[in-house]
Order: structure tokens, then C-alpha cells, then sequence
């Protein structure tokens, strides 16, 4: 039997990084310590090669099926295009890395309370060519679904790249839609949660590709490695 | 070949009553459609960048192609467009993403000569050409607008309700909150007086995101002084729902919603409504409260073709004066237009 590499995708940096090592930590995967380096190996298991990637990339190898197994956010996972999410098996959820995608308006926009009030004000912007209501996200497509399946079409999306929270104050969105855990940094920059505005509750995930569970010898050292995190 | 033949056939047809084949855009910018169908069709459109970030998309949608050529080379006056050429989005299924369009439309007229000529003509030519015999279904949805405004309701939902009538599955789900009183009742709406008070103090014309403070309060106002305690959501949906159920002969059309509109007390503005002196050849003509609710664009007259036996959809259409204003006409052009249902007519 030739032999097979299993590829496994960490997070590269953060909390999720620091959580993820010490979750294989626990189930006795000891990754070999790599300080400042993108690839390492676990030192206690046969042919590995562990990868340190942005959690979003590693959903998208996972989906090629260029890493076999990794950790990841659910938040990421559910953003994917239909194409990517068809590839990836969610094997754990983890006990860390939880955090809520929400949509956050001003917090002195105190006739809104609902997503049927937004609808309302996205009407109110429109009619008043104000243009439409933008709201700045990183989550484009988990934003579309759930503010259209709640009635929500007149609007436009403003992709954000990081410090969502300051959009509505900088004239580059009126709302956004952002991770939160505590809400902490949403209230400190004078956003507030709308009542129903809950899209999504996250946490980190083992993720594997269906590419690699579909390889009879790849899926019998993924399921002894599997296994030694399920312990 | 029978699709060459049928296409070849309809278009002599339209020809024939001074309907013009024009060649339209391949490529529009996507910001257009983008404007008329909202940020969740961006994912249907075949589109790329330029240099310049500008983003294009291979035409959609043929009726948007006959708007956007009115816009840009008619201007004026009435024009009848008609066309068969290919269309290409991802919502055409996986199996392909073009699509075969083949239509017919008015553009700048708000005659009801033209509701009749567009609805004889696609259905006479489908009659002639597959040989089969159809049935119309046919609705005014003013008369639905017209139900909403006379029912006791918070503005904010007859306005919610009209313009969700198109989309089924969300408009249950309104019905449903209306029935259950959820956003109608007290507790959902929390009152932030001292929020309330100290944007009271400050300056009415500061935006705060791009809504003036005086704006923010007003709305506020008038939340907590509409009347929410004797809405009846439940009579109210049921009222829709009744109405929704209504399904006859257009001929006894009339007889029947005067009826339904004793019963429950509300006002269709049935007189106003064309619908009941169309002169349509078919004599096989139905009226259901639930044609046409498929576009969100779609404003008054609207039509279903079916074939007779069998029940296959065949062509639909309906009037929609208001999408070349969004589409970027500074002034309401009525407009009136109908498609084939070019795979089902394959089909038969």
C-alpha cells in the first residue's frame, strides 16, 4: 500500500489557533512545535502533515480535497458557495470559537426594533432616493438568504474587509450584519442587535472532505486519526 | 424541426400585427437589474469586471432588453417589441444557463386595447400554431391592492402585504404573524423613552447613518400611536385567504367578488377595475385572485395560458408600469408584455 499523507488544515492565527492546539492538545495530538512556521507534523501519528492556513482557506482545500481534515469556523463553512459546502462533512462541533452572525443597526435608531421594521426603513430609503439601504458584511451570502427569507430585498451589500462595526458611522453602510460573542464591541461602537436579527450561531468544527472519504486507504487513516479526537 | 418551425411561425405571427424584431444588448451593466430585482438575483447573473470595477452582465432577461432599448432608442410614443433570442442566468437550472426567449410587449402605452391585443394575440397564435385549444386565466391585481386598503390595518402592513403578494412562501408566513398577532402586539414593541427624550434635545437635521434624528422620532411617533389593540390578524387572514380561494369563470367574476365583498365588508374597487369588459376572443377565460403572482414587477391586468387538456402552461404575461421607470426612465412609461413558455410548447 502506497503511503498516504493526511493532510491536516489548523488555523493560522488567534484564538481559534491557540483553542484548536489545545483541543488536539487534550486528545493526546501532539503537534510539533513550529513557532513561526506554516507546516508542522503531529509527532504522534504516522504520515501527517499539518498545515496552518487562514480558517478560510482551509475550508476551501477541504473542499478540493488538497487537506483531508481541519478546524474551522461553521460561520465560514455556511458562507461557502453551494460547490464547497457539497464537499465538506461536518464530523464535530467544538466546544470553542462560538459566535453569533447578527444584524447590528445604529443603536439610536430607536423606531427599529424588527427585521419587519428594516424592511420598512428599506422601503422608507428607496422611496426617498436615498438610494438603498447598504449593509456592510463579510458574510455577503448568509446575509442575502436570511434577510430575504424575512422580506428584506431593498437593499445592497457593501463587502467589508474587517472593522464592520465602524460602516454605519463612516457613511460607507447604514446597518451590517457581523460576528459577535459577547456583543461587546458592537455596544462600544453604538450598535445595537435587532430583536429577531439572530442569522447564525457558530463555533468551531472538525470538518473533513468528502474528496478524502471517498479514497479507501486516505479514509482508513482519517478514521484512526478521527478516532484519537473523539476520545 | 419542431422548435425551429413553432419560433419561425409565432414571430410571422407578431410580425404580421406590427410587432418589430429588434437585436438587443448582449452585455448590460448589472447594477440595472441589480436595482429592479434586488442584491439576492446579483447570484443568477453571468457577470465579470472591467477595469475600471464596473460590473457587467450578459442579458437576463428579454423584457429588461426591450425596456432598456426603449429607454435608449424609442423615448417616446408606443412601440410593440417582439423577440426570440436567448437569455442567460443561473437560475435556468443546472442543466443549462440559457435560456430561449420568445415575447411580445408594448411599451409606452396604458390602453386597455393594448392589454387585449397582446393577450388575443399570444393566444390566438398559440391556438393557430400547436393547434390545440387553450384556457386564459386572467387577474387585475389593483383588485387585491384595492382588498388590503380596505382592511383595518397598520399602513406599514397593507404596504407589507402588497408588496409581498408575489412571493408566495413569504407571504404565508405573513399571514401566519397577522394570525398569530406577532408585530402587532404591545411587547414587541419597546418603548426606549429615554433614548426617545434626549434625541428630543438634540439637532432634527443630524443623520445619524443616514436617517435624520427628525425622521427617527417621527417614525417612533407614529409606531406607538397606531392602533395595535383592536387589529383582528386573524379575521384579516382569513378575509385574504377567502379571497385567494376565489376561482370562476371571469364571466361570473363580477357576481362573485360583489358577493365576497358584502360578506366581509371590504372594497375592491371592482368598477374601476378593466378586467370585466376585456374583449378577449378565448370565451374560455377564468379569473383567479392568484395569476400572475409570480413577478414582482407585474401592476394591474395579468394573464396565464394554459393548453386545455392537460392544464400545460403555455405563455403569461401582464402589464407593468412602473419597471422602466426603475429601470432608469426619468418618467412612467406603462408597458404591457407577455413570454411563451418556449420548453412547455416544445412539449406538446
Amino acid at each position: 500500500m502506497k503511503n498516504q499523507i493526511l493532510k491536516i488544515g489548523i488555523p493560522s492565527k488567534g484564538r481559534l489557533k491557540e483553542k484548536s492546539l489545545s483541543v488536539l492538545k487534550k486528545n493526546r495530538i501532539n503537534i510539533r512545535n513550529s513557532d513561526r512556521g506554516y507546516l508542522s507534523e503531529v509527532i504522534n501519528f504516522k504520515n501527517n502533515e499539518v498545515v496552518f492556513s487562514h480558517a478560510r482557506e482551509i475550508i476551501e482545500r477541504l473542499a478540493n480535497g488538497s487537506l483531508d481534515v481541519g478546524i474551522s469556523g461553521f460561520d465560514l463553512l455556511s458562507e461557502s458557495l453551494p460547490g464547497i459546502k457539497k464537499n465538506i462533512h461536518i464530523h464535530k462541533r467544538l466546544n470553542f470559537g462560538f459566535a453569533d452572525l447578527v444584524v447590528a443597526i445604529p443603536k439610536d435608531w430607536i423606531d427599529v426594533q424588527t427585521i419587519a421594521d428594516l424592511e420598512e426603513i428599506s422601503f422608507n430609503f428607496k422611496d426617498k432616493n436615498y438610494g438603498k439601504l447598504r449593509i456592510a458584511t463579510k458574510y455577503p451570502n448568509l446575509t442575502n438568504d436570511f434577510l430575504t427569507s424575512k422580506g428584506v430585498t431593498q437593499y445592497k451589500v457593501v463587502n467589508s474587509l474587517g472593522a464592520t462595526e465602524i460602516y454605519p458611522f463612516t457613511n460607507q453602510s447604514e446597518i451590517i450584519t457581523d460576528i459577535t460573542s459577547t456583543g461587546a464591541t458592537l455596544k462600544a461602537n453604538k450598535l445595537r442587535i435587532l430583536k429577531d436579527g439572530l442569522i447564525l450561531k457558530s463555533s468551531a468544527c472538525i470538518l473533513v472532505s468528502k474528496k478524502s472519504l471517498k479514497e479507501k486507504n486516505k479514509k482508513i487513516i482519517l478514521s484512526k486519526f478521527l478516532k484519537k479526537i473523539n476520545k | 424541426m419542431k422548435s425551429k418551425k413553432y419560433s419561425e411561425n409565432l414571430l410571422k405571427l407578431f410580425k404580421k400585427q406590427n410587432f418589430k424584431v429588434k437585436n438587443f444588448d448582449n452585455i448590460i451593466e448589472s447594477k440595472i437589474i441589480i436595482e429592479r430585482s434586488g442584491e439576492i438575483f446579483k447570484k443568477s447573473l453571468l457577470s465579470f469586471e472591467d477595469d475600471d470595477g464596473k460590473n457587467f452582465s450578459l442579458r437576463p432577461d428579454l423584457t429588461i432588453s426591450a425596456c432598456l432599448d426603449y429607454i435608449k432608442n424609442i423615448k417616446n410614443g408606443e412601440y410593440k417589441y417582439t423577440y426570440f433570442d436567448q437569455a442567460y442566468r443561473r437560475t435556468f437550472g443546472a442543466k443549462s444557463l440559457v435560456r430561449n426567449q420568445l415575447g411580445c410587449e408594448i411599451i409606452g402605452s396604458s390602453s386597455k386595447k393594448s392589454d387585449v391585443e397582446i393577450i388575443n394575440l399570444i393566444d390566438t397564435s398559440l391556438t393557430k400554431i400547436t393547434k390545440n385549444k387553450t384556457v386564459i386565466w386572467i387577474n387585475d391585481l389593483n383588485l387585491f391592492n384595492n382588498l388590503v386598503d380596505s382592511l383595518k390595518l397598520p399602513l406599514r402592513w397593507k404596504l407589507r402585504l402588497k408588496r409581498h403578494f408575489w412571493r408566495h412562501e413569504y407571504f404565508k408566513d405573513l399571514l401566519l404573524r397577522l394570525t398569530t398577532g406577532s408585530d402587532l402586539q404591545k411587547n414587541v414593541f419597546e418603548l426606549d423613552k429615554k433614548s426617545y427624550q434626549e434625541m428630543k434635545r438634540l439637532n432634527k437635521s443630524y443623520k445619524i447613518a443616514g436617517r435624520k434624528i427628525s425622521e427617527i422620532l417621527k417614525r417612533f411617533d407614529k409606531k406607538i400611536s397606531e392602533p395595535r389593540s383592536d387589529i383582528n390578524g386573524k379575521r384579516i387572514s382569513k378575509i385574504i385567504k377567502e379571497y385567494l380561494k376565489i376561482s370562476c369563470k371571469l364571466k361570473n367574476a363580477k357576481t362573485i367578488l360583489k358577493k365576497f365583498e358584502d360578506r366581509y365588508g371590504v372594497n375592491l374597487k371592482i368598477n374601476e377595475s378593466d378586467l370585466f369588459d376585456l374583449n378577449i376572443k378565448n370565451k374560455e377565460i377564468f379569473f383567479s385572485p392568484n395569476t400572475g403572482r409570480s413577478l414582482e414587477y407585474y401592476t394591474g391586468i395579468v394573464f396565464e395560458i394554459y393548453k386545455k387538456s392537460k392544464k400545460i402552461h403555455l405563455a403569461s404575461g401582464g402589464r407593468y408600469d412602473n419597471l422602466m421607470q426603475i429601470l432608469g426612465s426619468k418618467r412612467k412609461i406603462p408597458a404591457i408584455g407577455g413570454a411563451i413558455n418556449y420548453d412547455n410548447l416544445l412539449k406538446i
